[in-house]
């Protein structure tokens, strides 16, 4: 989530360098089994093998939301920030798992050795070549994690859903239930229907997905933004805006005075920093100018997040009655 | 110094006086035509047609008039008071500590005003420019208060130095409580994050309409300070041989200070090398009769301040660097050069 946050941009510039290529994710999907009683083909490519199924997981805390909506729990997880505030980890069981970081960068090494994990689970970031958790920049303790056991998870790409399907992919390799899966495959399917239904209803209907702070009109790219490229596939035509800023292309920044440079039919608000970021444009008098803003026209997107079949199927059927309600004419 | 003025003929110092005079009427000229371009310029482009239509067409409507009206208005006023304020604030404090580096950051109104802020944030939850300022205010005033407190007690009352370093006391510990709470509270972080730089933009006319009667009360009652610190500046015994009586001009002069001071961090955020440099720059237009240096501050504050806020809107459109970050930038420089000319730093 650090990556894809704006606020944090200053600080990770050099880590953003390297981000200017694009995301297409290239792991091979090969599962080839390697004589080991386990095996797991992750997103950096490589095929990781076991004499037994590894019982003792660390997770990144979202990689941990989407093994335990496939019924394996991790012994220990990290996140990104507080847990209790990240809007990304709402209603997640955490008891008896143990809280080894809750600030990026920081991994308590010596409490994890404790754990005796045998399997170390993140998100892959293709471009940056790199598990979450391991990044340039975190802490020396937070590398020491991936010398305790081998690292593995799917890779990020241009779809939530090719995420969730490789989480699907491991939890079964590490023991998890197919019916599960596949009953809330079939769910999030039906709701991804229902989506594409209320889309097609309102072929006109524009999009614009921002993220106001201070003095800054942030406009998320849907190019680095997997869940806006699936909603654009699916028929909802968020606006791609055109100057990307050159050295954090996940947003373009815009002062408030060029705050209506877009006029889309409805706002979505980053939900990480929602309702914040949407009273920050209150108080704008340019607000008024933006079409939707006077029209009332708004919601949040799930923003740079979702991990779980559940989570997105919860927000598609909020977004579809969301659509299923907005006027198509509001902006230009 | 102040002899030298005093000892001039009687034809040089009128022929001086006319000068400095004019230079005042240049600088309330640059003061206008920068306000003018401040309401013209900015990350958005605005024909010149439109401009005069936000001010003599009050019926039409459009966003570019709603940026103009709404947003570039408030944040130009804003600049004229907040930037008369610390020129002037900046001068009573160098004055009254006499200390060349005397300015807000140094006397502990900044971190007062900080820790109120995100006081206010963590305990009542306010999240708006126009809810923390009077935290910030009510902050800053504390901080002053405090300090000058701290240094009037002992035999000495506050002298120069005990004022210097009760401010650093004051500033360290303020600062500690300030981050402690940043750290723990994410709300105060991002609010300070933004408020810490010190800006122009996002502040709208309430907070003007809230900051501007104490703004424009105490500079005007500031402008009138010249005489008591020019004695000051002779040194307390001189002082208190003619007459002055010392304790209790600097009371009255830190109270406008805390003023001052107070609500131009409250309205703007704790600007930087502002009230440092300005009296140091009518210094070098006028010598050092503080009858001069005081009109000259109250207008070369506002000048900088507007040129920064302009040259910030400007040189990253369609973006914007917030004016605390270009006042330093172009600050620094400026103040080396200034202090190379070692007579100016004197006082």
């Amino acid at each position: 989530m650090r990556r894809r946050t704006l606020l944090s941009s200053l600080t990770a510039l050099t880590a953003a360098a390297l981000v200017l290529t694009g995301c297409g994710a290239k792991a091979k999907d090969d599962p080839s089994p390697a004589g080991g009683a386990w095996s797991y083909t992750a997103g950096d490519g490589k095929t990781y093998t076991a004499d037994k199924t590894p019982k003792r997981i660390i997770a990144h805390a979202y990689a941990a939301k989407a093994l335990m909506e496939f019924g394996i729990k991790p012994v220990g997880i990290y996140a990104d920030g507080k847990v209790g505030a990240d809007v990304g980890l709402k209603g997640v069981d955490f008891t008896g798992v143990t809280i080894l970081g809750e600030e990026w960068g920081k991994i308590d090494a010596e409490k994890a050795v404790t754990l005796a994990p045998d399997l170390i689970v993140a998100d892959w970031w293709p471009v940056e070549k790199v598990y979450s958790g391991q990044e340039e920049g975190v802490e020396d303790s937070a590398k020491k994690l991936a010398e305790l056991a081998d690292v593995v998870g799917p890779a990020q790409g241009d779809s939530i859903v090719g995420v969730i399907e490789g989480y699907a992919k491991l939890a079964e390799s590490l023991g998890a239930d197919p019916s599960v899966i596949a009953a809330a495959r079939g769910k999030f399917e039906e709701a991804k229907t229902r989506f594409q239904a209320a889309t097609a209803a309102k072929p006109n209907l524009t999009a614009l997905a921002i993220g106001p702070y201070d003095n800054t009109y942030a406009i998320a790219v849907p190019k680095y933004a997997p869940e806006l490229l699936d909603f654009q596939k699916w028929g909802l035509k968020v606006i791609d805006p055109q100057k990307p800023d050159p050295e954090f292309p996940y947003w373009e920044s815009l002062s408030f005075e060029n705050a209506d440079k877009y006029q889309p039919d409805v706002l979505l608000f980053d939900d990480r920093n929602h309702p914040g970021n949407q009273e920050k444009l209150a108080a704008q008098p340019i607000a008024k100018s933006i079409k939707a803003y006077a029209a009332g026209a708004m919601t949040t997107w799930p923003a740079y997040w979702l991990h779980t079949y559940s989570d997105y199927t919860a927000q598609l059927d909020r977004l579809t009655a969301f659509i299923q309600g907005a006027d198509e004419n509001i902006g230009d | 110094m102040v002899a030298t003025a005093e000892k001039a003929p009687p034809g040089t110092t009128a022929v001086k006086r006319i000068g400095l005079g004019g230079g005042l009427l240049i600088a309330l000229g640059a003061v206008a035509v920068l306000a003018f371009l401040s309401i013209a310029l900015g990350s958005r482009s605005v024909t010149l047609q439109t401009v005069l239509d936000a001010f003599f067409d009050p019926t039409a409507t459009s966003p570019d008039l709603t940026v103009i009206r709404d947003m570039r208005v408030p944040r130009t006023l804003l600049a004229i008071v907040v930037g008369t304020a610390l020129g002037l604030g900046g001068t009573l404090l160098q004055g009254v500590a006499r200390n060349p580096l005397a300015d807000p950051g140094i006397m502990g109104i900044n971190s007062g005003a900080a820790l109120a802020i995100v006081g206010g944030i963590m305990l009542i939850g306010v999240q708006s420019a126009a809810g923390y300022v009077w935290f910030a205010f009510a902050g800053a005033g504390i901080a002053t208060v405090l300090v000058y407190g701290l240094a009037a007690t002992g035999r000495d009352g506050a002298t120069p130095v005990k004022l210097a370093l009760a401010g650093a006391a004051v500033t360290a510990v303020f600062g500690s409580v300030t981050s402690a709470i940043v750290l723990s509270n994410v709300d105060a972080l991002n609010e300070m994050r933004f408020w810490q730089v010190g800006a122009l933009s996002g502040r709208f006319m309430p907070v003007f309409w809230q900051l501007a009667p104490f703004l424009v009360i105490a500079s005007l009652i500031a402008l009138f300070a010249g005489r008591p610190l020019n004695t000051l500046a002779l040194g307390d015994d001189v002082a208190r041989a003619l007459g002055q009586p010392v304790a209790l001009t600097r009371t009255v002069l830190f109270a406008l200070i805390a003023v001052l001071c107070g609500a131009a961090t409250a309205a703007a955020g704790p600007i930087a090398f502002l009230g440092l440099m300005v009296p140091h720059l009518a210094r070098f237009i006028c010598g050092p009769d503080y009858r001069w240096i005081l009109p000259y501050s109250a207008l070369l504050g506002p000048v900088l301040l507007l040129a920064c806020d302009i040259a910030g809107r400007v040189v990253v459109a369609p973006g914007e660097l917030q004016v605390g970050v270009v006042i330093g930038v172009v600050g620094a420089p400026v103040f080396i050069a200034l202090a190379r000319f070692r007579r100016l730093v004197q006082l």
